[in-house]
């Protein structure tokens, strides 16, 4: 049960407003909480026992930490506690993510210097949104460690923060004080709140259904048959899927969003038009926001407080000079948070290169900002003048394709063979000989993701100008209001790749 | 307080921070311009800073890191 199918937007949801609103306010969590339980046990049956597993232990690490705490002891025992809760929840991650990819390396190299297989590949089930919900799970601990959330804490509330349903599958990864207190209260389901709610998911189903899940069929046919693909169709793949993903899992975010919003709950955002950016670093504060905020917060701030990165610092800048501590620092920090980055997407070779990726691009980035900045000031421009910035947005495009073309590509070898495979014979003219409609799209299609990435990039343009289209619409008049609504729910039933001719298309990020 | 400025001013003389409320959260200090000024304080005023302390509350302005360094300072 996906959050774009009927099953969730006609029945679950609704059924859950209902049993909401009409149970006592003190209770209210308690229908929340069971209605994440059941979305969990649709999706991944018995497996709801490792969320449950989850809950329990990470409340009771919770408690020991707040026992040490107030009895006064030392730091010293409190992190080990906080490293041990760490370690037992990375550990089943690890084991279910993980153990297939490491035995299975682990037996190529042993075969590889003569010996025999060491250990034999399991048939291992993964709970949906484990890599969500741990990582929710380590930052409460680590709160709690940082005196960051109140003592007392009580279980229904953690278990709540952990299973709200709406964030089980593809997040966002939230904090506790982001969203523990607003799902704990149980307030009254509002009129603005259910209009705002519902208006969101369209908007997500419009981003999916319209768009994405148009795309994934040129997307499929050209990854999935990359040898007979070179030039600008590769090229076009890659953006192409770039689209795809952005707007799968932002239309996915908007959905969730919409659907806790129905409840009163206000969730952190995950993008905020990410294709605007100037940088590889920028771009990465828009994009899988709560993603990048979790690393800062728990992998990048931590490493930047420790010992070495301390020490290294203060060396550089007193032998080597700002420039070289900078980078150095830049280097040792932002290590961990890449590798971590791109681990957590799923246990290939690929991922791992999409996060070692990003580190350099990010480190070269650092390292040739004097130069940018000198050839700015020969140039004559201003640090805002509009050449700059296009120069820079399509600087920033090009990266995030390359790297999404790796990360869509069935493992690293073929991405590396299909990014070479681009610059072969190099020609613009397919991209109007009607080779684009050999890829499982005709004219139609086309013309109506363009028309769907242009409504989408309207709404973002003025968003970026804090103006919210939904806010205005609002204080349209009605039958203008309407139109608008009704416009955009008929360009879903109407539009959306679903039905004859089309796959169902499963959500890209709940598989992470 | 005149100290604090110093080591300010050396890090970024560009950045007027005895106006500026938002250095973090208006992203005027980076994350790296952070991590150097953490060492920096902790050299400086003999203190130790985690990464409990290291949000955006703390390094917004000369204030808040004042008020952070006068309470690490007094907590030992």
């Amino acid at each position: 049960m996906a959050y774009h199918t009927g099953m969730y937007l006609f029945l679950f949801l609704p059924a859950v407003l209902l049993l909401y609103q009409a149970a006592p306010a003190r209770h209210r969590w308690k229908v929340l909480l069971l209605a994440g339980y059941v979305f969990f046990y649709l999706v991944s049956g018995k497996l709801l026992l490792y969320l449950l597993g989850t809950t329990l232990f990470t409340h009771y690490i919770g408690l020991r930490l707040e026992a040490l705490q107030s009895a006064g002891r030392g730091k010293k025992e409190q992190k080990r506690v906080l490293a041990f809760g760490i370690c037992v929840l990375l550990a089943v991650l690890g084991y279910l993510k993980y153990y297939n990819f490491f035995a299975e390396n682990l037996n190529k190299a042993v075969v590889h210097f003569g010996g025999g297989p060491l250990l034999a590949a399991r048939h291992l089930l993964l709970p949906i949104g484990i890599s969500f919900y741990t990582l929710q799970a380590i930052g409460y601990m680590a709160d709690i460690y940082w005196k960051k959330i109140p003592a007392g804490q009580p279980l229904g509330k953690v278990a709540l923060f952990l299973g709200f349903f709406p964030q089980i599958m593809e997040g966002p990864i939230s904090m506790y004080g982001q969203t523990a207190d607003q799902l704990w209260q149980g307030r009254d389901i509002r009129r603005e709140d259910l209009s705002r709610g519902w208006l969101r998911i369209v908007w997500g189903l419009f981003k999916k259904m319209v768009v994405a899940d148009r795309l994934y069929v040129l997307v499929q046919n050209v990854f999935s048959q990359h040898s007979r693909y070179s030039g600008v169709i590769v090229a076009v793949a890659a953006v192409a899927y770039t689209v795809q993903l952005y707007m799968e899992f932002s239309g996915c975010m908007d959905i969730v969003t919409g659907s806790a919003r129905m409840f009163g709950v206000t969730l952190p955002e995950n993008f905020r038009q990410p294709f605007v950016s100037r940088s590889a670093a920028e771009f990465w504060r828009r994009w899988h926001i709560t993603l990048g905020v979790w690393l800062k917060t728990y992998v990048f701030y931590p490493v930047s407080a420790s010992g070495l990165v301390k020490r290294w610092n203060r060396f550089a800048r007193k032998h080597c000079g700002k420039y070289a501590a900078r980078l150095g620092v830049s280097a040792l920090a932002l290590f961990p948070v890449w590798l971590c980055n791109g681990l957590w997407h799923g246990p290939r070779w690929s991922y791992i290169f999409y996060g070692m990726y990003y580190f350099v691009i990010l480190l070269l980035e650092m390292a040739f900002e004097p130069v940018g900045e000198k050839i700015r000031t020969l140039l004559g421009l201003k640090a805002d003048a509009w050449q700059i910035r296009a120069v820079q947005i399509f600087r920033t495009w090009l990266v995030v394709f390359t790297g999404e073309l790796f990360f869509r590509a069935d493992g690293l070898r073929t991405g590396i063979e299909m990014f070479r495979s681009i610059f072969r014979g190099f020609s613009l003219v397919p991209l109007w000989d009607g080779s684009l409609c050999m890829l499982g799209l005709d004219l139609a299609d086309y013309l109506v993701v363009f028309a769907g990435c242009l409504a989408v990039g309207a709404a973002g343009f003025f968003k970026e100008r804090q103006t919210d289209i939904s806010v205005r619409l609002e204080n349209t008049k009605l039958p203008v209001r309407w139109a608008c609504y009704y416009a955009l729910i008929l360009a879903v039933v109407l539009f959306g790749a679903y039905g004859i001719g089309y796959q169902k298309v499963d959500l890209i990020y709940a598989g992470f | 307080m005149e100290k604090l400025m110093e080591i300010l001013r050396e890090i970024d003389d560009t950045i007027d921070f005895e106006k500026e409320t938002a250095l973090i959260d208006g992203r005027i200090l980076d994350s790296f311009g952070m991590i150097t000024l953490v060492s920096e304080l902790e050299d400086a005023f003999d203190i130790q800073i985690g990464a409990s302390e290291m949000v955006p509350e703390n390094f917004n302005s000369v204030q808040a890191m004042w008020e952070m360094v006068t309470r690490l300072k007094e907590t030992g």
